[in-house]
């Protein structure tokens, strides 16, 4: 996890807050690593890789800790959670044929792959925010900060 | 707490959106034939029957339907609600509005009274049905962000228009035009345009621009208030135009306003965005800018003469504002729908969503749409401009029919394939 975005976990304290703008840094980093790629593909390998990362890193905020705060708390393992893995997972297929694409050169390919990326991390996005975000401030209010805490401080696996 | 949004089964039949999507564009080639065999002389009075049934084509035809199945497949994502019975519905409306809107064409072409009695009876039945269970499914949103804002106004308005529109049909079909009836007609007008189809696209702009594009988020008060401000707008007009003819144009002033401001907020938030890259759809969003500006500003100067230029304004804003949006987010909506159909069932070895159209067509339709609308507008002055437009036109939107046809097409290919992942094991109760 980068200094800035540990600073900005300090700043904020409501899960909802956190992952909203872990989003908002994804798709910063998305958008500099498409435009380093529309001069030349493997000029944004590394951004690619890092924006990749950094994806890992969210899910697996996620995946490892809120949704299965989530998941105790509300007893619903099939519910909502359990659609937002099966997008991670369309997510992470996408993610790795763009570094496919990547280093066999392919710059069609990887701008397809990437404008299906946008609108589907888009999506996701947006019903996390909307829906699954403030529903988990509903039922996990009172332990709030220790959870973003864990997230801030997961190592990916 | 409602969980659709969240499910595996939130997304809707891909039928149910790609009827609507699919349906559009053939209605713009029927606009596009009946421009070509109609004349300037007719076309400039709005009020002239030929004007009425090509108006229709295009905003039902394809206004509405482009719109309502936008709906249909955003609501779930958007709002987290869906539509009840949500394939029954998109059928029974959609078939209800095809028919209802041949039955309007040759019946008012042709002083058909029962084929008249027939379009409003299935038009208003077919938008009262999409209306009504989409506003049904909005009365369970928690979540109150300013699209939902946006589509709520949008719904509202596309009642009264809707109850307005089978009036006057009504009235045409009984052979008995009252004295009102171009008051209604202006009052549909207007209503159909800024706040039915105008709201809509606001609304969807707020959360679009950011998403699509990574352009910068839109102002609070834009958020909170726009959808507000315009509405009442739209009221006082009503009022006014009603009432008080004479100050009727301070309400225009105050609508047009709020679209011009419109227009350039999201001429500058594409400057801003921080995703470079340039494809048709941004083009769409850039002309749309463009036209509308050009609009609203003649909507205005209109008002000073007679309102001779109110069939340019309408090509300007229904043409170049509402369809160059709309027609910029099939590019993006209906491949999308496809891919993300299809990758859900586990087909993983499916073509991105830039490969599923054919770019330089989609580049052609564009600049064919836009030199089809110059030319509509210039016809007013150089009526030889008329029949090289409308054919423009109409090339245009076989090239979008095609464009459309093309991915769904594929996904019914793709369907006859085993998918590369069996996903039933995501499959939630």
């Amino acid at each position: 996890m980068s200094k800035n975005n540990v600073q900005k976990a300090k700043l904020v304290s409501t899960i909802k807050e956190y992952l909203t703008n872990d989003h908002r840094r994804c798709d910063e980093i998305f958008a500099a690593m498409e435009e380093k790629a529309s001069n030349s593909l493997s000029d944004a390998k590394e951004l690619a890789e890092e924006f990749i990362d950094d994806m890992e890193h969210h899910f697996q905020m996620e995946e490892r800790v809120m949704f299965l705060e989530f998941e105790t708390k509300t007893g619903m393992t099939q519910g909502p959670t359990a659609m937002m893995r099966q997008e991670h997972t369309q997510m992470r297929g996408l993610m790795s044929q763009i570094l496919e694409a990547i280093d066999t050169e392919n710059k069609d390919k990887f701008f397809g792959l990437t404008e299906t990326l946008m609108i589907l991390l888009q999506q996701h996005n947006m019903k996390e925010e909307q829906m699954l975000y403030p529903m988990a401030e509903q039922h996990l209010s009172a332990e709030s900060e220790r959870i973003v805490s864990m997230m801030d401080s997961l190592i990916v696996e | 707490m409602n969980f659709n949004g969240l499910s595996v089964d939130q997304a809707p039949p891909i039928s149910a959106p790609l009827r609507f999507f699919l349906t559009a564009p053939l209605f713009g080639v029927i606009a596009g034939i009946l421009i070509l065999l109609s004349d300037t002389q007719i076309l400039t009075n709005r009020y002239s029957i030929d004007a009425i049934i090509i108006t229709h084509a295009i905003t039902i035809g394809i206004f509405a339907f482009v719109m309502f199945g936008a709906l249909t497949q955003m609501l779930p994502v958007l709002t987290g609600t869906k539509i009840f019975k949500v394939k029954l519905v998109t059928t029974l409306s959609h078939t209800m509005l095809v028919a209802g809107l041949f039955s309007m064409i040759i019946g008012l072409k042709f002083t058909n009274n029962s084929l008249s009695t027939l379009a409003y009876l299935l038009l208003g039945t077919g938008f009262f049905i999409m209306i009504l269970s989409i506003g049904n499914a909005l009365r369970s949103v928690k979540h109150f962000t300013a699209t939902v804002k946006g589509m709520t106004a949008s719904l509202v308005f596309a009642f009264f228009i809707t109850v307005l529109g089978v009036m006057m049909l009504f009235e045409y079909a009984s052979g008995n035009i009252g004295e009102r009836h171009h008051i209604y007609a202006n009052i549909h007008s207007v209503w159909a345009i800024f706040g039915f189809s105008g709201l809509l696209i606001i609304g969807v702009a707020f959360q679009v621009l950011p998403m699509f594009y990574v352009a910068p988020h839109f102002k609070r008060f834009c958020k909170q208030r726009v959808v507000l401000l315009i509405s009442i707008g739209l009221i006082i007009w009503l009022v006014l135009n009603s009432l008080y003819d004479d100050y009727s144009l301070y309400a225009k002033l105050w609508i047009a306003t709020f679209f011009w401001a419109f227009a350039t907020t999201v001429w500058l938030k594409f400057n801003k965005r921080k995703r470079p890259v340039t494809d048709v759809t941004v083009w769409y969003w850039r002309a749309s800018s463009i036209f509308l500006t050009l609009g609203s500003f003649l909507w205005i100067f209109d008002e000073f003469f007679k309102h001779e230029y109110i069939v340019m304004v309408a090509i300007l804003i229904g043409g170049g504002f509402i369809l160059s949006i709309m027609l910029g987010m099939l590019y993006k909506i209906v491949p999308f729908l496809i891919w993300f159909h299809l990758n859900g069932m586990g087909y993983m070895k499916i073509p991105t969503i830039n490969e599923m159209i054919d770019k330089d067509l989609a580049k052609i339709q564009f600049v064919l749409l836009i030199l089809s609308l110059i030319g509509f507008v210039f016809a007013f002055y150089m009526p030889k401009l008329l029949a090289p437009s409308a054919s423009f036109f109409i090339i245009s939107m076989l090239i979008l029919e095609y464009n459309i046809l093309a991915p769904a097409l594929l996904y019914r290919r793709v369907l006859k394939t085993e998918p590369d992942f069996d996903m039933s094991a995501f499959k939630t109760v």
